[in-house]
């Protein structure tokens, strides 16, 4: 269970969030769609304790996130696949993230395994990497202590149409046992494929939020997500 | 293979059906324990390792290993084979090479981001910043028993090959002050750096301020007062020397209040309440 309630933050008087209140079940894939500078990375930041909300509160699995035990090992979270030391290979960094939550160092392995990057690019600095394989490496680094929960931002950026499809296929799993997803994306169709819920915002406001089913209502979710972003930055405007 | 097998028969025994749950598409599931908050002293091996996994932090481990022994071995080979000003030589690189150590480990988080990882899985930062911190001066203190185990042989050497009696003589007091002096220059790194949280700007200021001193000292009196008691070079030689007075007591203290203690409490503050993006 993720949960947003009331959520506003004012930046340098600017709002970048607006009463945002929406909830991700057990379960549930939700992607999180808006246009760039929506405000999506500021909610998950809230939503991790990385920053602090103006008004409003946000909690993971019940609790506000800070006030888990051990937060890494309940809760997954990638941010920012390219927030990574260059100078540090891959397994190291996926090291380091086992020896913070107490789990054996086979874990390593088993996450590359899952995420698919092979033993030598493990061993490569992630300087190196591409933008898909960092994506990788950061949903395997999310999911070292199996998570009940995955907070994503934009994991898809950058992943080749069988990188979407394999994770896919992750997060379906994942879901299937019970799990909570969020995942955010301004790319509509990546959104389409992963997700059976959508929070839509825009200039920091929830738009609109429901199955994909739901808010297809017969014509494409293009035209909704395109009608309802066009109509917030006019009523900003 | 064994290891992860043998958990796992264990908690068959003890509740299969929960288990076999659990254990869906994961043969190690069983390792989900009530989660406990993470204890310090893993925090402080991570910062540790983190001190050392680096490509560049690699290369100046290496560096400083290269100049502790060629210092050393330089000054034996020029000075002769006297133990303590041969220890002593390697405080020259320290004083250089540990700032910037101290440096880099507070602000790498923030410059290259990885902050985010880092209190997304400790969201208590100050825990954090504490075992950043004990590493690097836990470091120097390694690295000063480093320099006396070159010293000795290199004395022991020198003496024989340049057939000259060596000299031993090295108070206990004057080693643990120089040591106490090598964790001084790191924590002023540590202080600067994560008052700054700018590797450029805070490497600029711990390496040009003993020139900025150089010229203080020189302006009159009141200069002279300012380096007396502000500048931790001039401050830390008596606790170097191992020859400390009441007043040499009180005149570093107030340069380690001025130069760590001060910039590390805004510091700590700042690092804790910055919004990390």
């Amino acid at each position: 269970m993720i949960e947003f309630s009331h959520v506003s933050k004012v930046y340098k008087g600017v709002k970048a969030l607006d009463d945002v209140s929406f909830t991700v079940g057990a379960g549930s894939v939700t992607g999180f769609l808006g246009p760039n500078g929506a405000g999506k990375s500021t909610a998950m930041r809230i939503l991790v304790g990385l920053s602090r909300p103006t008004s409003g509160s946000a909690t993971v699995l019940g609790r506000p996130y800070t006030e888990l035990d051990c937060p890494g090992s309940q809760v997954g979270t990638l941010l920012d696949a390219g927030a990574q030391h260059p100078g540090r290979t891959g397994r190291e960094i996926l090291t380091l993230g086992v020896m913070m939550l107490g789990l054996p160092v086979s874990r390593v392995d088993e996450v590359l395994d899952l995420v698919g990057l092979t033993g030598r690019e493990s061993r490569r600095t992630v300087g190196g990497y591409s933008l898909g394989m960092r994506q990788r490496l950061g949903i395997g680094h999310a999911l070292l202590g199996r998570p009940k929960a995955l907070i994503l931002d934009e994991p898809a950026n950058g992943l080749d149409p069988q990188g979407i499809q394999w994770m896919r296929e992750l997060l379906r799993g994942f879901s299937g046992s019970g799990c909570s997803v969020l995942l955010s994306s301004h790319l509509l169709h990546e959104v389409e494929q992963v997700a059976d819920h959508v929070v839509m915002i825009g200039r920091g406001r929830v738009l609109i939020q429901g199955t994909v089913d739901e808010l297809r209502r017969g014509r494409s979710l293009e035209q909704t997500f395109l009608e309802l972003t066009a109509n917030a930055d006019r009523s900003t405007a | 293979m064994t290891n992860t097998d043998v958990p796992g028969t264990k908690s068959d025994m003890n509740d299969t059906t929960t288990d076999d749950a659990r254990t869906v598409g994961s043969k190690t599931a069983d390792i989900h324990r009530p989660p406990a908050p993470i204890p310090f002293h893993r925090l402080l091996s991570v910062e540790a390792r983190k001190l050392f996994d680096t490509r560049s932090s690699k290369i100046m481990t290496v560096v400083l290993i290269i100049l502790v022994l060629a210092s050393i071995t330089g000054r034996g080979v020029v000075s002769g084979p006297k133990l303590h000003t041969l220890i002593g030589t390697a405080g020259i690189g320290f004083g250089t090479l540990l700032p910037v150590l101290g440096i880099l480990t507070v602000t790498a988080e923030w410059s290259h981001r990885t902050a985010l990882t880092t209190f997304a899985l400790e969201p208590r930062r100050r825990r954090v910043l504490a075992a950043k911190c004990l590493a690097p001066l836990i470091t120097a203190v390694v690295a000063s028993l480093f320099a006396v185990l070159v010293a000795v042989p290199v004395t022991a050497v020198t003496a024989a090959v340049q057939d000259v009696p060596a000299t031993w003589e090295i108070s206990p007091l004057a080693l643990l002050g120089w040591t106490g002096t090598n964790v001084l220059v790191v924590a002023t790194g540590l202080a600067v750096g994560m008052l700054l949280l700018n590797a450029p700007a805070a490497i600029v200021i711990c390496l040009s301020t003993p020139i900025l001193w150089a010229v203080v000292g020189k302006l009159g009196a009141t200069g002279e007062v300012l380096t007396e008691w502000f500048d931790l070079n001039t401050t830390a030689t008596p606790l170097t020397a191992g020859d400390m007075t009441g007043g040499d007591a009180a005149r570093l203290a107030v340069s380690t209040i001025f130069w760590i203690v001060v910039p590390m409490t805004a510091g700590v503050v700042r690092v804790t309440r910055k919004e990390v993006s």
